[in-house]
């Protein structure tokens, strides 16, 4: 009764599809209406568009900034996901396995910064790096960076590890392998593609940061999703649909490959 | 054994080193710092907090931003809800497209979905075309740089926070339980209003909760669909500090804001009883 496909009448069925239907158009046309219009000929992107163009995208890769801002993006979320998967593994075994009291807390603590709104991150931190003269610097970027990523990265690790038998890694250890070399060569395959999803996941997070790297930006210095912002700001030009259309296809990408690893991990 | 105990335990809490560290210099010392601005700049007192009070604009922007949060979240778990309940129904085919499309919207760059509404909502926009056209209006709505546009654009950032703990809680509730009721003599009508809906409720609270608070401290949908006349806190802050160099007010507002936000996240937190770090699931 109303949780079996069997057992709700064609009525209501057919209601229900049709409700779902128009929320998830809701959903998904804001994404492929954007990036159709990268491809329009009109400045004033009007819809349909009534050319199609690669202009913009000309535009777009002969513009020193916008490649500038790219670049920079892809550093510091690789830099930020490197970073942020390092700290996450040694704490989530301390989380999972750990047997003192208050981890539970801990856990809480430690997804705060997913709790605290980014924008009071972003004014908390500038106001630290700009007593210390760092911001507009990669250092910065990457450092409140990590800050909103940690608890992704943390959250993937714990789940696969949750998932790991110990009892393997121990047999292992009794059949004469030292701890440490157990859980290298034992453990750390098993959760590997947990891992490797908690990274991705950091790496997505830095790769679409806004606010805080809104703050950190100085006119030298600043990522895609800076760029855009501050384009903006003035006007609506498509090059910014194809600004958005690429940040899309990566963060379809990647979330892609994060899925594919995380159903291989369970 | 007691000290081959307590080394274990050391050897634990030092795999946790590298995060203390790096959250305590960098997130927590930092934030704190924030906070005591809000009583020492300019001036060691409350004055911050009096002046902010007093002024009218500000406890606008405090309105505003319970207003929209409020409104945000009824939407979002009224258009979350059927999804929610598709996807546990049907949990292969059109279930399973569903979770993907909400996964797809959940992970694709905000700021490329704000845009996309920026220029859906304007008024030669496409949707104002389409209401026009079919003769529903004949002049142009306005439906970006105000209200509307920060609640359309919020709704829609928002669903996919509400269909993920609504669905994986009805995911739980038995189906037998249903139907009992029905064998009873129930009809479908209070089967869902008085058994399937209460079932639901955690699920509903948790995720309108997130909902909640992730809109109270939400930057960027506002600050670009909404208008000058709806500012929200953190436009708000953001200005004061950017715009004004007022660190003080600034601090102040954003201690109100952390204050409501570990007040919601405490209650959630109290709704949500299962323990996330220990592997065995209670239900």
């Amino acid at each position: 009764m109303l949780l079996t496909p069997q057992s709700i009448g064609w009525k209501l069925k057919s209601t229900l599809y049709f409700i779902t239907g128009a929320i998830a158009s809701f959903l998904a046309l804001p994404i492929f209406f954007i990036v159709a219009l990268s491809f329009g000929s009109s400045q004033w992107l009007i819809f349909p568009p009534p050319h199609w163009t690669t202009k913009w995208y000309e535009r777009f890769f002969d513009n020193p900034q916008w490649i500038e801002a790219a670049l920079t993006s892809l550093q510091v979320a690789l830099m930020t996901s490197i970073i942020a998967t390092a700290i996450a593994l040694p704490t989530s075994f301390a989380l999972v396995r750990g047997k003192f009291a208050g981890r539970d807390y801990l856990y809480s603590l430690f997804t705060l910064p997913m709790i605290v709104p980014v924008v009071i991150i972003a004014v908390a931190t500038y106001s630290m790096f700009l007593s210390l003269g760092l911001t507009g610097t990669l250092v910065a970027f990457v450092i409140s960076h990590v800050i909103v990523a940690l608890p992704f990265a943390m959250i993937s690790i714990i789940n696969s590890l949750k998932l790991f038998d110990k009892s393997i890694e121990n047999a292992a250890v009794i059949c004469g392998a030292s701890r440490l070399e157990a859980i290298f060569k034992v453990t750390f395959p098993v959760i590997k593609p947990g891992i490797f999803a908690g990274a991705l996941f950091a790496f997505l997070v830095s790769w679409d940061e806004v606010v805080i790297s809104v703050m950190m930006a100085s006119p030298e210095l600043q990522t895609l999703p800076v760029k855009m912002w501050s384009t903006l700001r003035q006007d609506l030009t498509p090059v910014i649909a194809v600004a958005s259309t690429l940040l899309i296809f990566i963060s379809i990408f990647i979330m892609l490959v994060a899925n594919i690893l995380r159903k291989r991990s369970l | 054994m007691s000290l081959l105990l307590s080394s274990r335990k050391w050897k634990d809490l030092s795999l946790l080193f590298p995060i203390c560290l790096f959250l305590g210099i960098f997130f927590l010392i930092p934030l704190v710092i924030l906070l005591i601005k809000s009583v020492t700049v300019p001036s060691f007192g409350l004055g911050n907090f009096y002046e902010l009070l007093a002024t009218s604009t500000y406890i606008k922007i405090l309105g505003n931003t319970f207003l929209v949060a409020t409104l945000v979240t009824v939407f979002a778990v009224l258009l979350g809800f059927p999804l929610a309940w598709c996807i546990t129904l049907f949990p292969k085919g059109w279930g399973r497209f569903l979770l993907n499309v909400v996964l797809l919207s959940m992970w694709t760059s905000l700021l490329a979905r704000t845009y996309s509404w920026l220029v859906l909502l304007q008024s030669s926009g496409v949707l104002n075309k389409i209401l026009m056209g079919i003769g529903l209006i004949d002049q142009p709505l306005e439906l970006v740089h105000n209200l509307s546009g920060v609640i359309i654009g919020m709704t829609y950032i928002m669903i996919p926070f509400v269909v993920l703990p609504l669905q994986a809680s009805m995911s739980t509730i038995d189906p037998m339980v249903l139907q009992a009721a029905s064998i009873c003599g129930a009809s479908a009508r209070s089967v869902f209003f008085k058994i399937f809906i209460p079932l639901c409720k955690p699920g509903i609270f948790s995720g309108a909760l997130m909902v909640f608070v992730m809109s109270l401290g939400y930057y960027v949908t506002p600050a670009l669909l909404g208008g000058v006349s709806n500012m929200m806190l953190p436009e708000f802050i953001v200005q004061q500090i950017q715009n004004f160099l007022n660190w003080g007010v600034a601090s102040a507002s954003a201690s109100i804001l952390i204050a409501v936000t570990l007040v919601i996240f405490y209650i959630y937190l109290k709704v949500q009883s299962d323990s996330p770090t220990s592997s065995n699931k209670g239900s």
